[in-house]
């Protein structure tokens, strides 16, 4: 438990030959979103997956590698394969990941690693779920469940949403972070969303909205909590030099990669309040060669508000203990240090599970492209993402690029 | 895993035991929570497996816990994961570290969820709970 920090040294890949600027996402695209009823999981993948071929104006038959997250309204083995056959492509290179919320930036690490080492030269990475319409509220919520442990974790009745609200409590006895904090979050996102077209949740709402509604886990209520979606988003990634030369649109470079799996059950997280994004983190910064402060949006993975306010901390954003007042000080804003999920992330935007993730990456392509209109940060250049699951267990972090950081 | 059919959604998951578990829950039936001692290196730990997670030893002895423990944290569950816990709630689930060191999850029992606190002093219960399965649960000490 103690050693991990040792073993995970991030410096000791010093000097070592890196993925760094060897792929770039050029193509960037989604289903519809938020309430989709009638389309099928692999309807949701298709309709994505085709815009983001279009976006980079790379021919379906040119896809020689497919990265899919597994879907829990469409439960096949072999997601990845079955998208594939249902889109018509024979990839040479696939498989379906599975580590939970952070599967989205795995993606993009794998992608970019397998272009570097010549497995595959235009991948197709595509995510896609339907726990909104596709599953009951009930099963969606089931599905969650029986992600925990059997034996150890399930027979106490702990919904996923109980093992983020245990570190969220943590956090505030260990650094008297407050539930209006938290509110803040939430009421920064659903101001972001209000901004982005096809948002689920436009309503604004205020803390005291949030504190007023309802419990669903201690210390969370029930704006504390992400939504549950219908949705897809596919990306293509192919090789900087063919980025460079006959694409479509404006390349986005992957700079930076890292992740880390402290624990499965929550009970041996080596801390409540300080997680693996220290460790993923560090890696991709590594990497890319740069600094958090240096960072011009993120995407950080928002299936809580003190989710937030916790990877904010573990990704060097603020000091560790300071992400409450960071918050409070509106600084994962327009105008503050590092706008954050200015789409509205998974707690205003959408969430339909392992996908949501993928949304972050979307906007954060879109900002380092400059096509986000009156979302757009100005002078956006080097962007990071990163995502997590499982109660902290697994964390996935990705630094990416415009030509300009190269 | 099976995914559990809407018709079975009221049913309380049952942990079933596995080769390295066996152990841990036949001493839960008998009144005792099972951890694994190595002797080689001195780590105690929960939960039950082939092999020390501090240095690998398989020699591994299991000595039962004295059941004295405190609140690492905890939350208390209000929205149910499912029917089968919503007759329940609200629930405190704890994150009780036990005083031989290893932490591990269970929830409250004879006491009022609402009262539970940070580092809060809990004993152990051995409740039975269905299908014969005995479930190691805490109270306020």
């Amino acid at each position: 438990m103690k050693d991990f920090m040792t073993r995970l040294d991030p410096t000791a890949a010093r000097g070592e030959p890196t993925i760094r600027g060897k792929a770039a996402i050029v193509g960037a695209g989604q289903s519809d979103v938020g309430r989709v009823p009638g389309k099928s999981v692999l309807a949701l993948a298709t309709q994505a997956a085709k815009a983001a071929l279009a976006d980079a104006g790379i021919e379906r038959s040119e896809i020689d590698g497919v990265l899919c997250s597994s879907a829990f309204a469409a439960p096949f083995h072999r997601f990845s394969i079955a998208f594939s056959e249902y889109m018509g492509i024979t990839p040479t290179f696939s498989n379906t990941l599975q580590v939970s919320g952070a599967t989205a930036a795995t993606m993009f690490n794998i992608a970019a690693a397998a272009i570097a080492g010549g497995l595959a030269k235009n991948i197709l990475i595509v995510g896609a779920d339907s726990l909104l319409t596709g599953l009951s509220p009930d099963l969606a919520l089931r599905a969650m469940t029986e992600s925990r442990d059997q034996q150890y974790e399930m027979p106490f009745g702990i919904p996923v949403a109980n093992t983020f609200a245990m570190t969220a409590h943590r956090h505030m006895k260990e650094f008297g972070t407050t539930s209006e904090q938290f509110a803040k979050v939430a009421v920064i996102h659903r101001e972001h969303a209000m901004r982005t077209p096809g948002a689920q949740m436009t309503a604004p709402i205020t803390v005291d909205d949030v504190m007023n509604s309802g419990w669903v886990t201690t210390p969370y209520h029930k704006l504390d909590c992400s939504l549950i979606s219908d949705g897809a988003a596919a990306f293509v990634v192919t090789s900087a030099e063919r980025a460079a030369s006959d694409v479509r649109s404006k390349p986005v470079y992957i700079l930076g990669a890292g992740e880390c799996y402290t624990h499965e059950h929550i009970f041996l997280m080596p801390s409540l309040t300080t997680t693996g994004a220290v460790q993923s983190g560090a890696m991709a910064y590594e990497m890319a060669g740069c600094r958090p402060a240096e960072i011009d949006v993120a995407g950080v993975y928002d299936c809580f508000t003190g989710t937030v306010i916790m990877m904010l901390e573990d990704l060097g954003f603020c000091l560790k203990g300071e992400g409450g007042c960071f918050v409070d000080d509106r600084q994962i804003t327009y105008g503050g240090s590092i706008p954050c999920n200015t789409h509205g992330g998974l707690l205003s935007y959408a969430h339909p599970g392992m996908p949501g993730s993928l949304f972050h990456f979307n906007e954060v392509v879109q900002q380092l492209r400059g096509d986000c209109g009156e979302r757009q940060v100005k002078g956006a250049e080097l962007g990071l993402v990163h995502s997590l699951g499982a109660g902290f267990a697994t964390q996935a972090t990705t630094i990416l690029g415009s030509g300009a950081t190269l | 895993m099976n995914r559990i059919e809407p018709k079975d959604a009221h049913i309380k998951p049952q942990p079933i035991p596995d080769a390295d578990t066996e152990a841990y829950w036949h001493g839960l039936r008998e009144g005792n929570l099972l951890l694994q001692h190595c002797p080689d290196c001195g780590h105690v730990q929960f939960y039950q497996q082939a092999i020390c997670r501090q240095c690998g030893s398989e020699n591994l002895e299991h000595r039962a816990a004295g059941g004295g423990g405190s609140v690492h944290s905890f939350s208390v569950v209000h929205r149910a994961p499912g029917p089968a816990f919503r007759q329940d709630t609200p629930y405190a689930v704890l994150l009780v570290e036990l005083d031989e060191g290893p932490r591990m999850i269970s929830s409250l029992v004879q006491g009022d969820a609402a009262t539970v606190t940070f580092d809060m002093r809990v004993q152990l219960v051995c409740e039975p709970a269905e299908g014969g399965v005995v479930l190691p649960r805490f109270r306020p000490a």
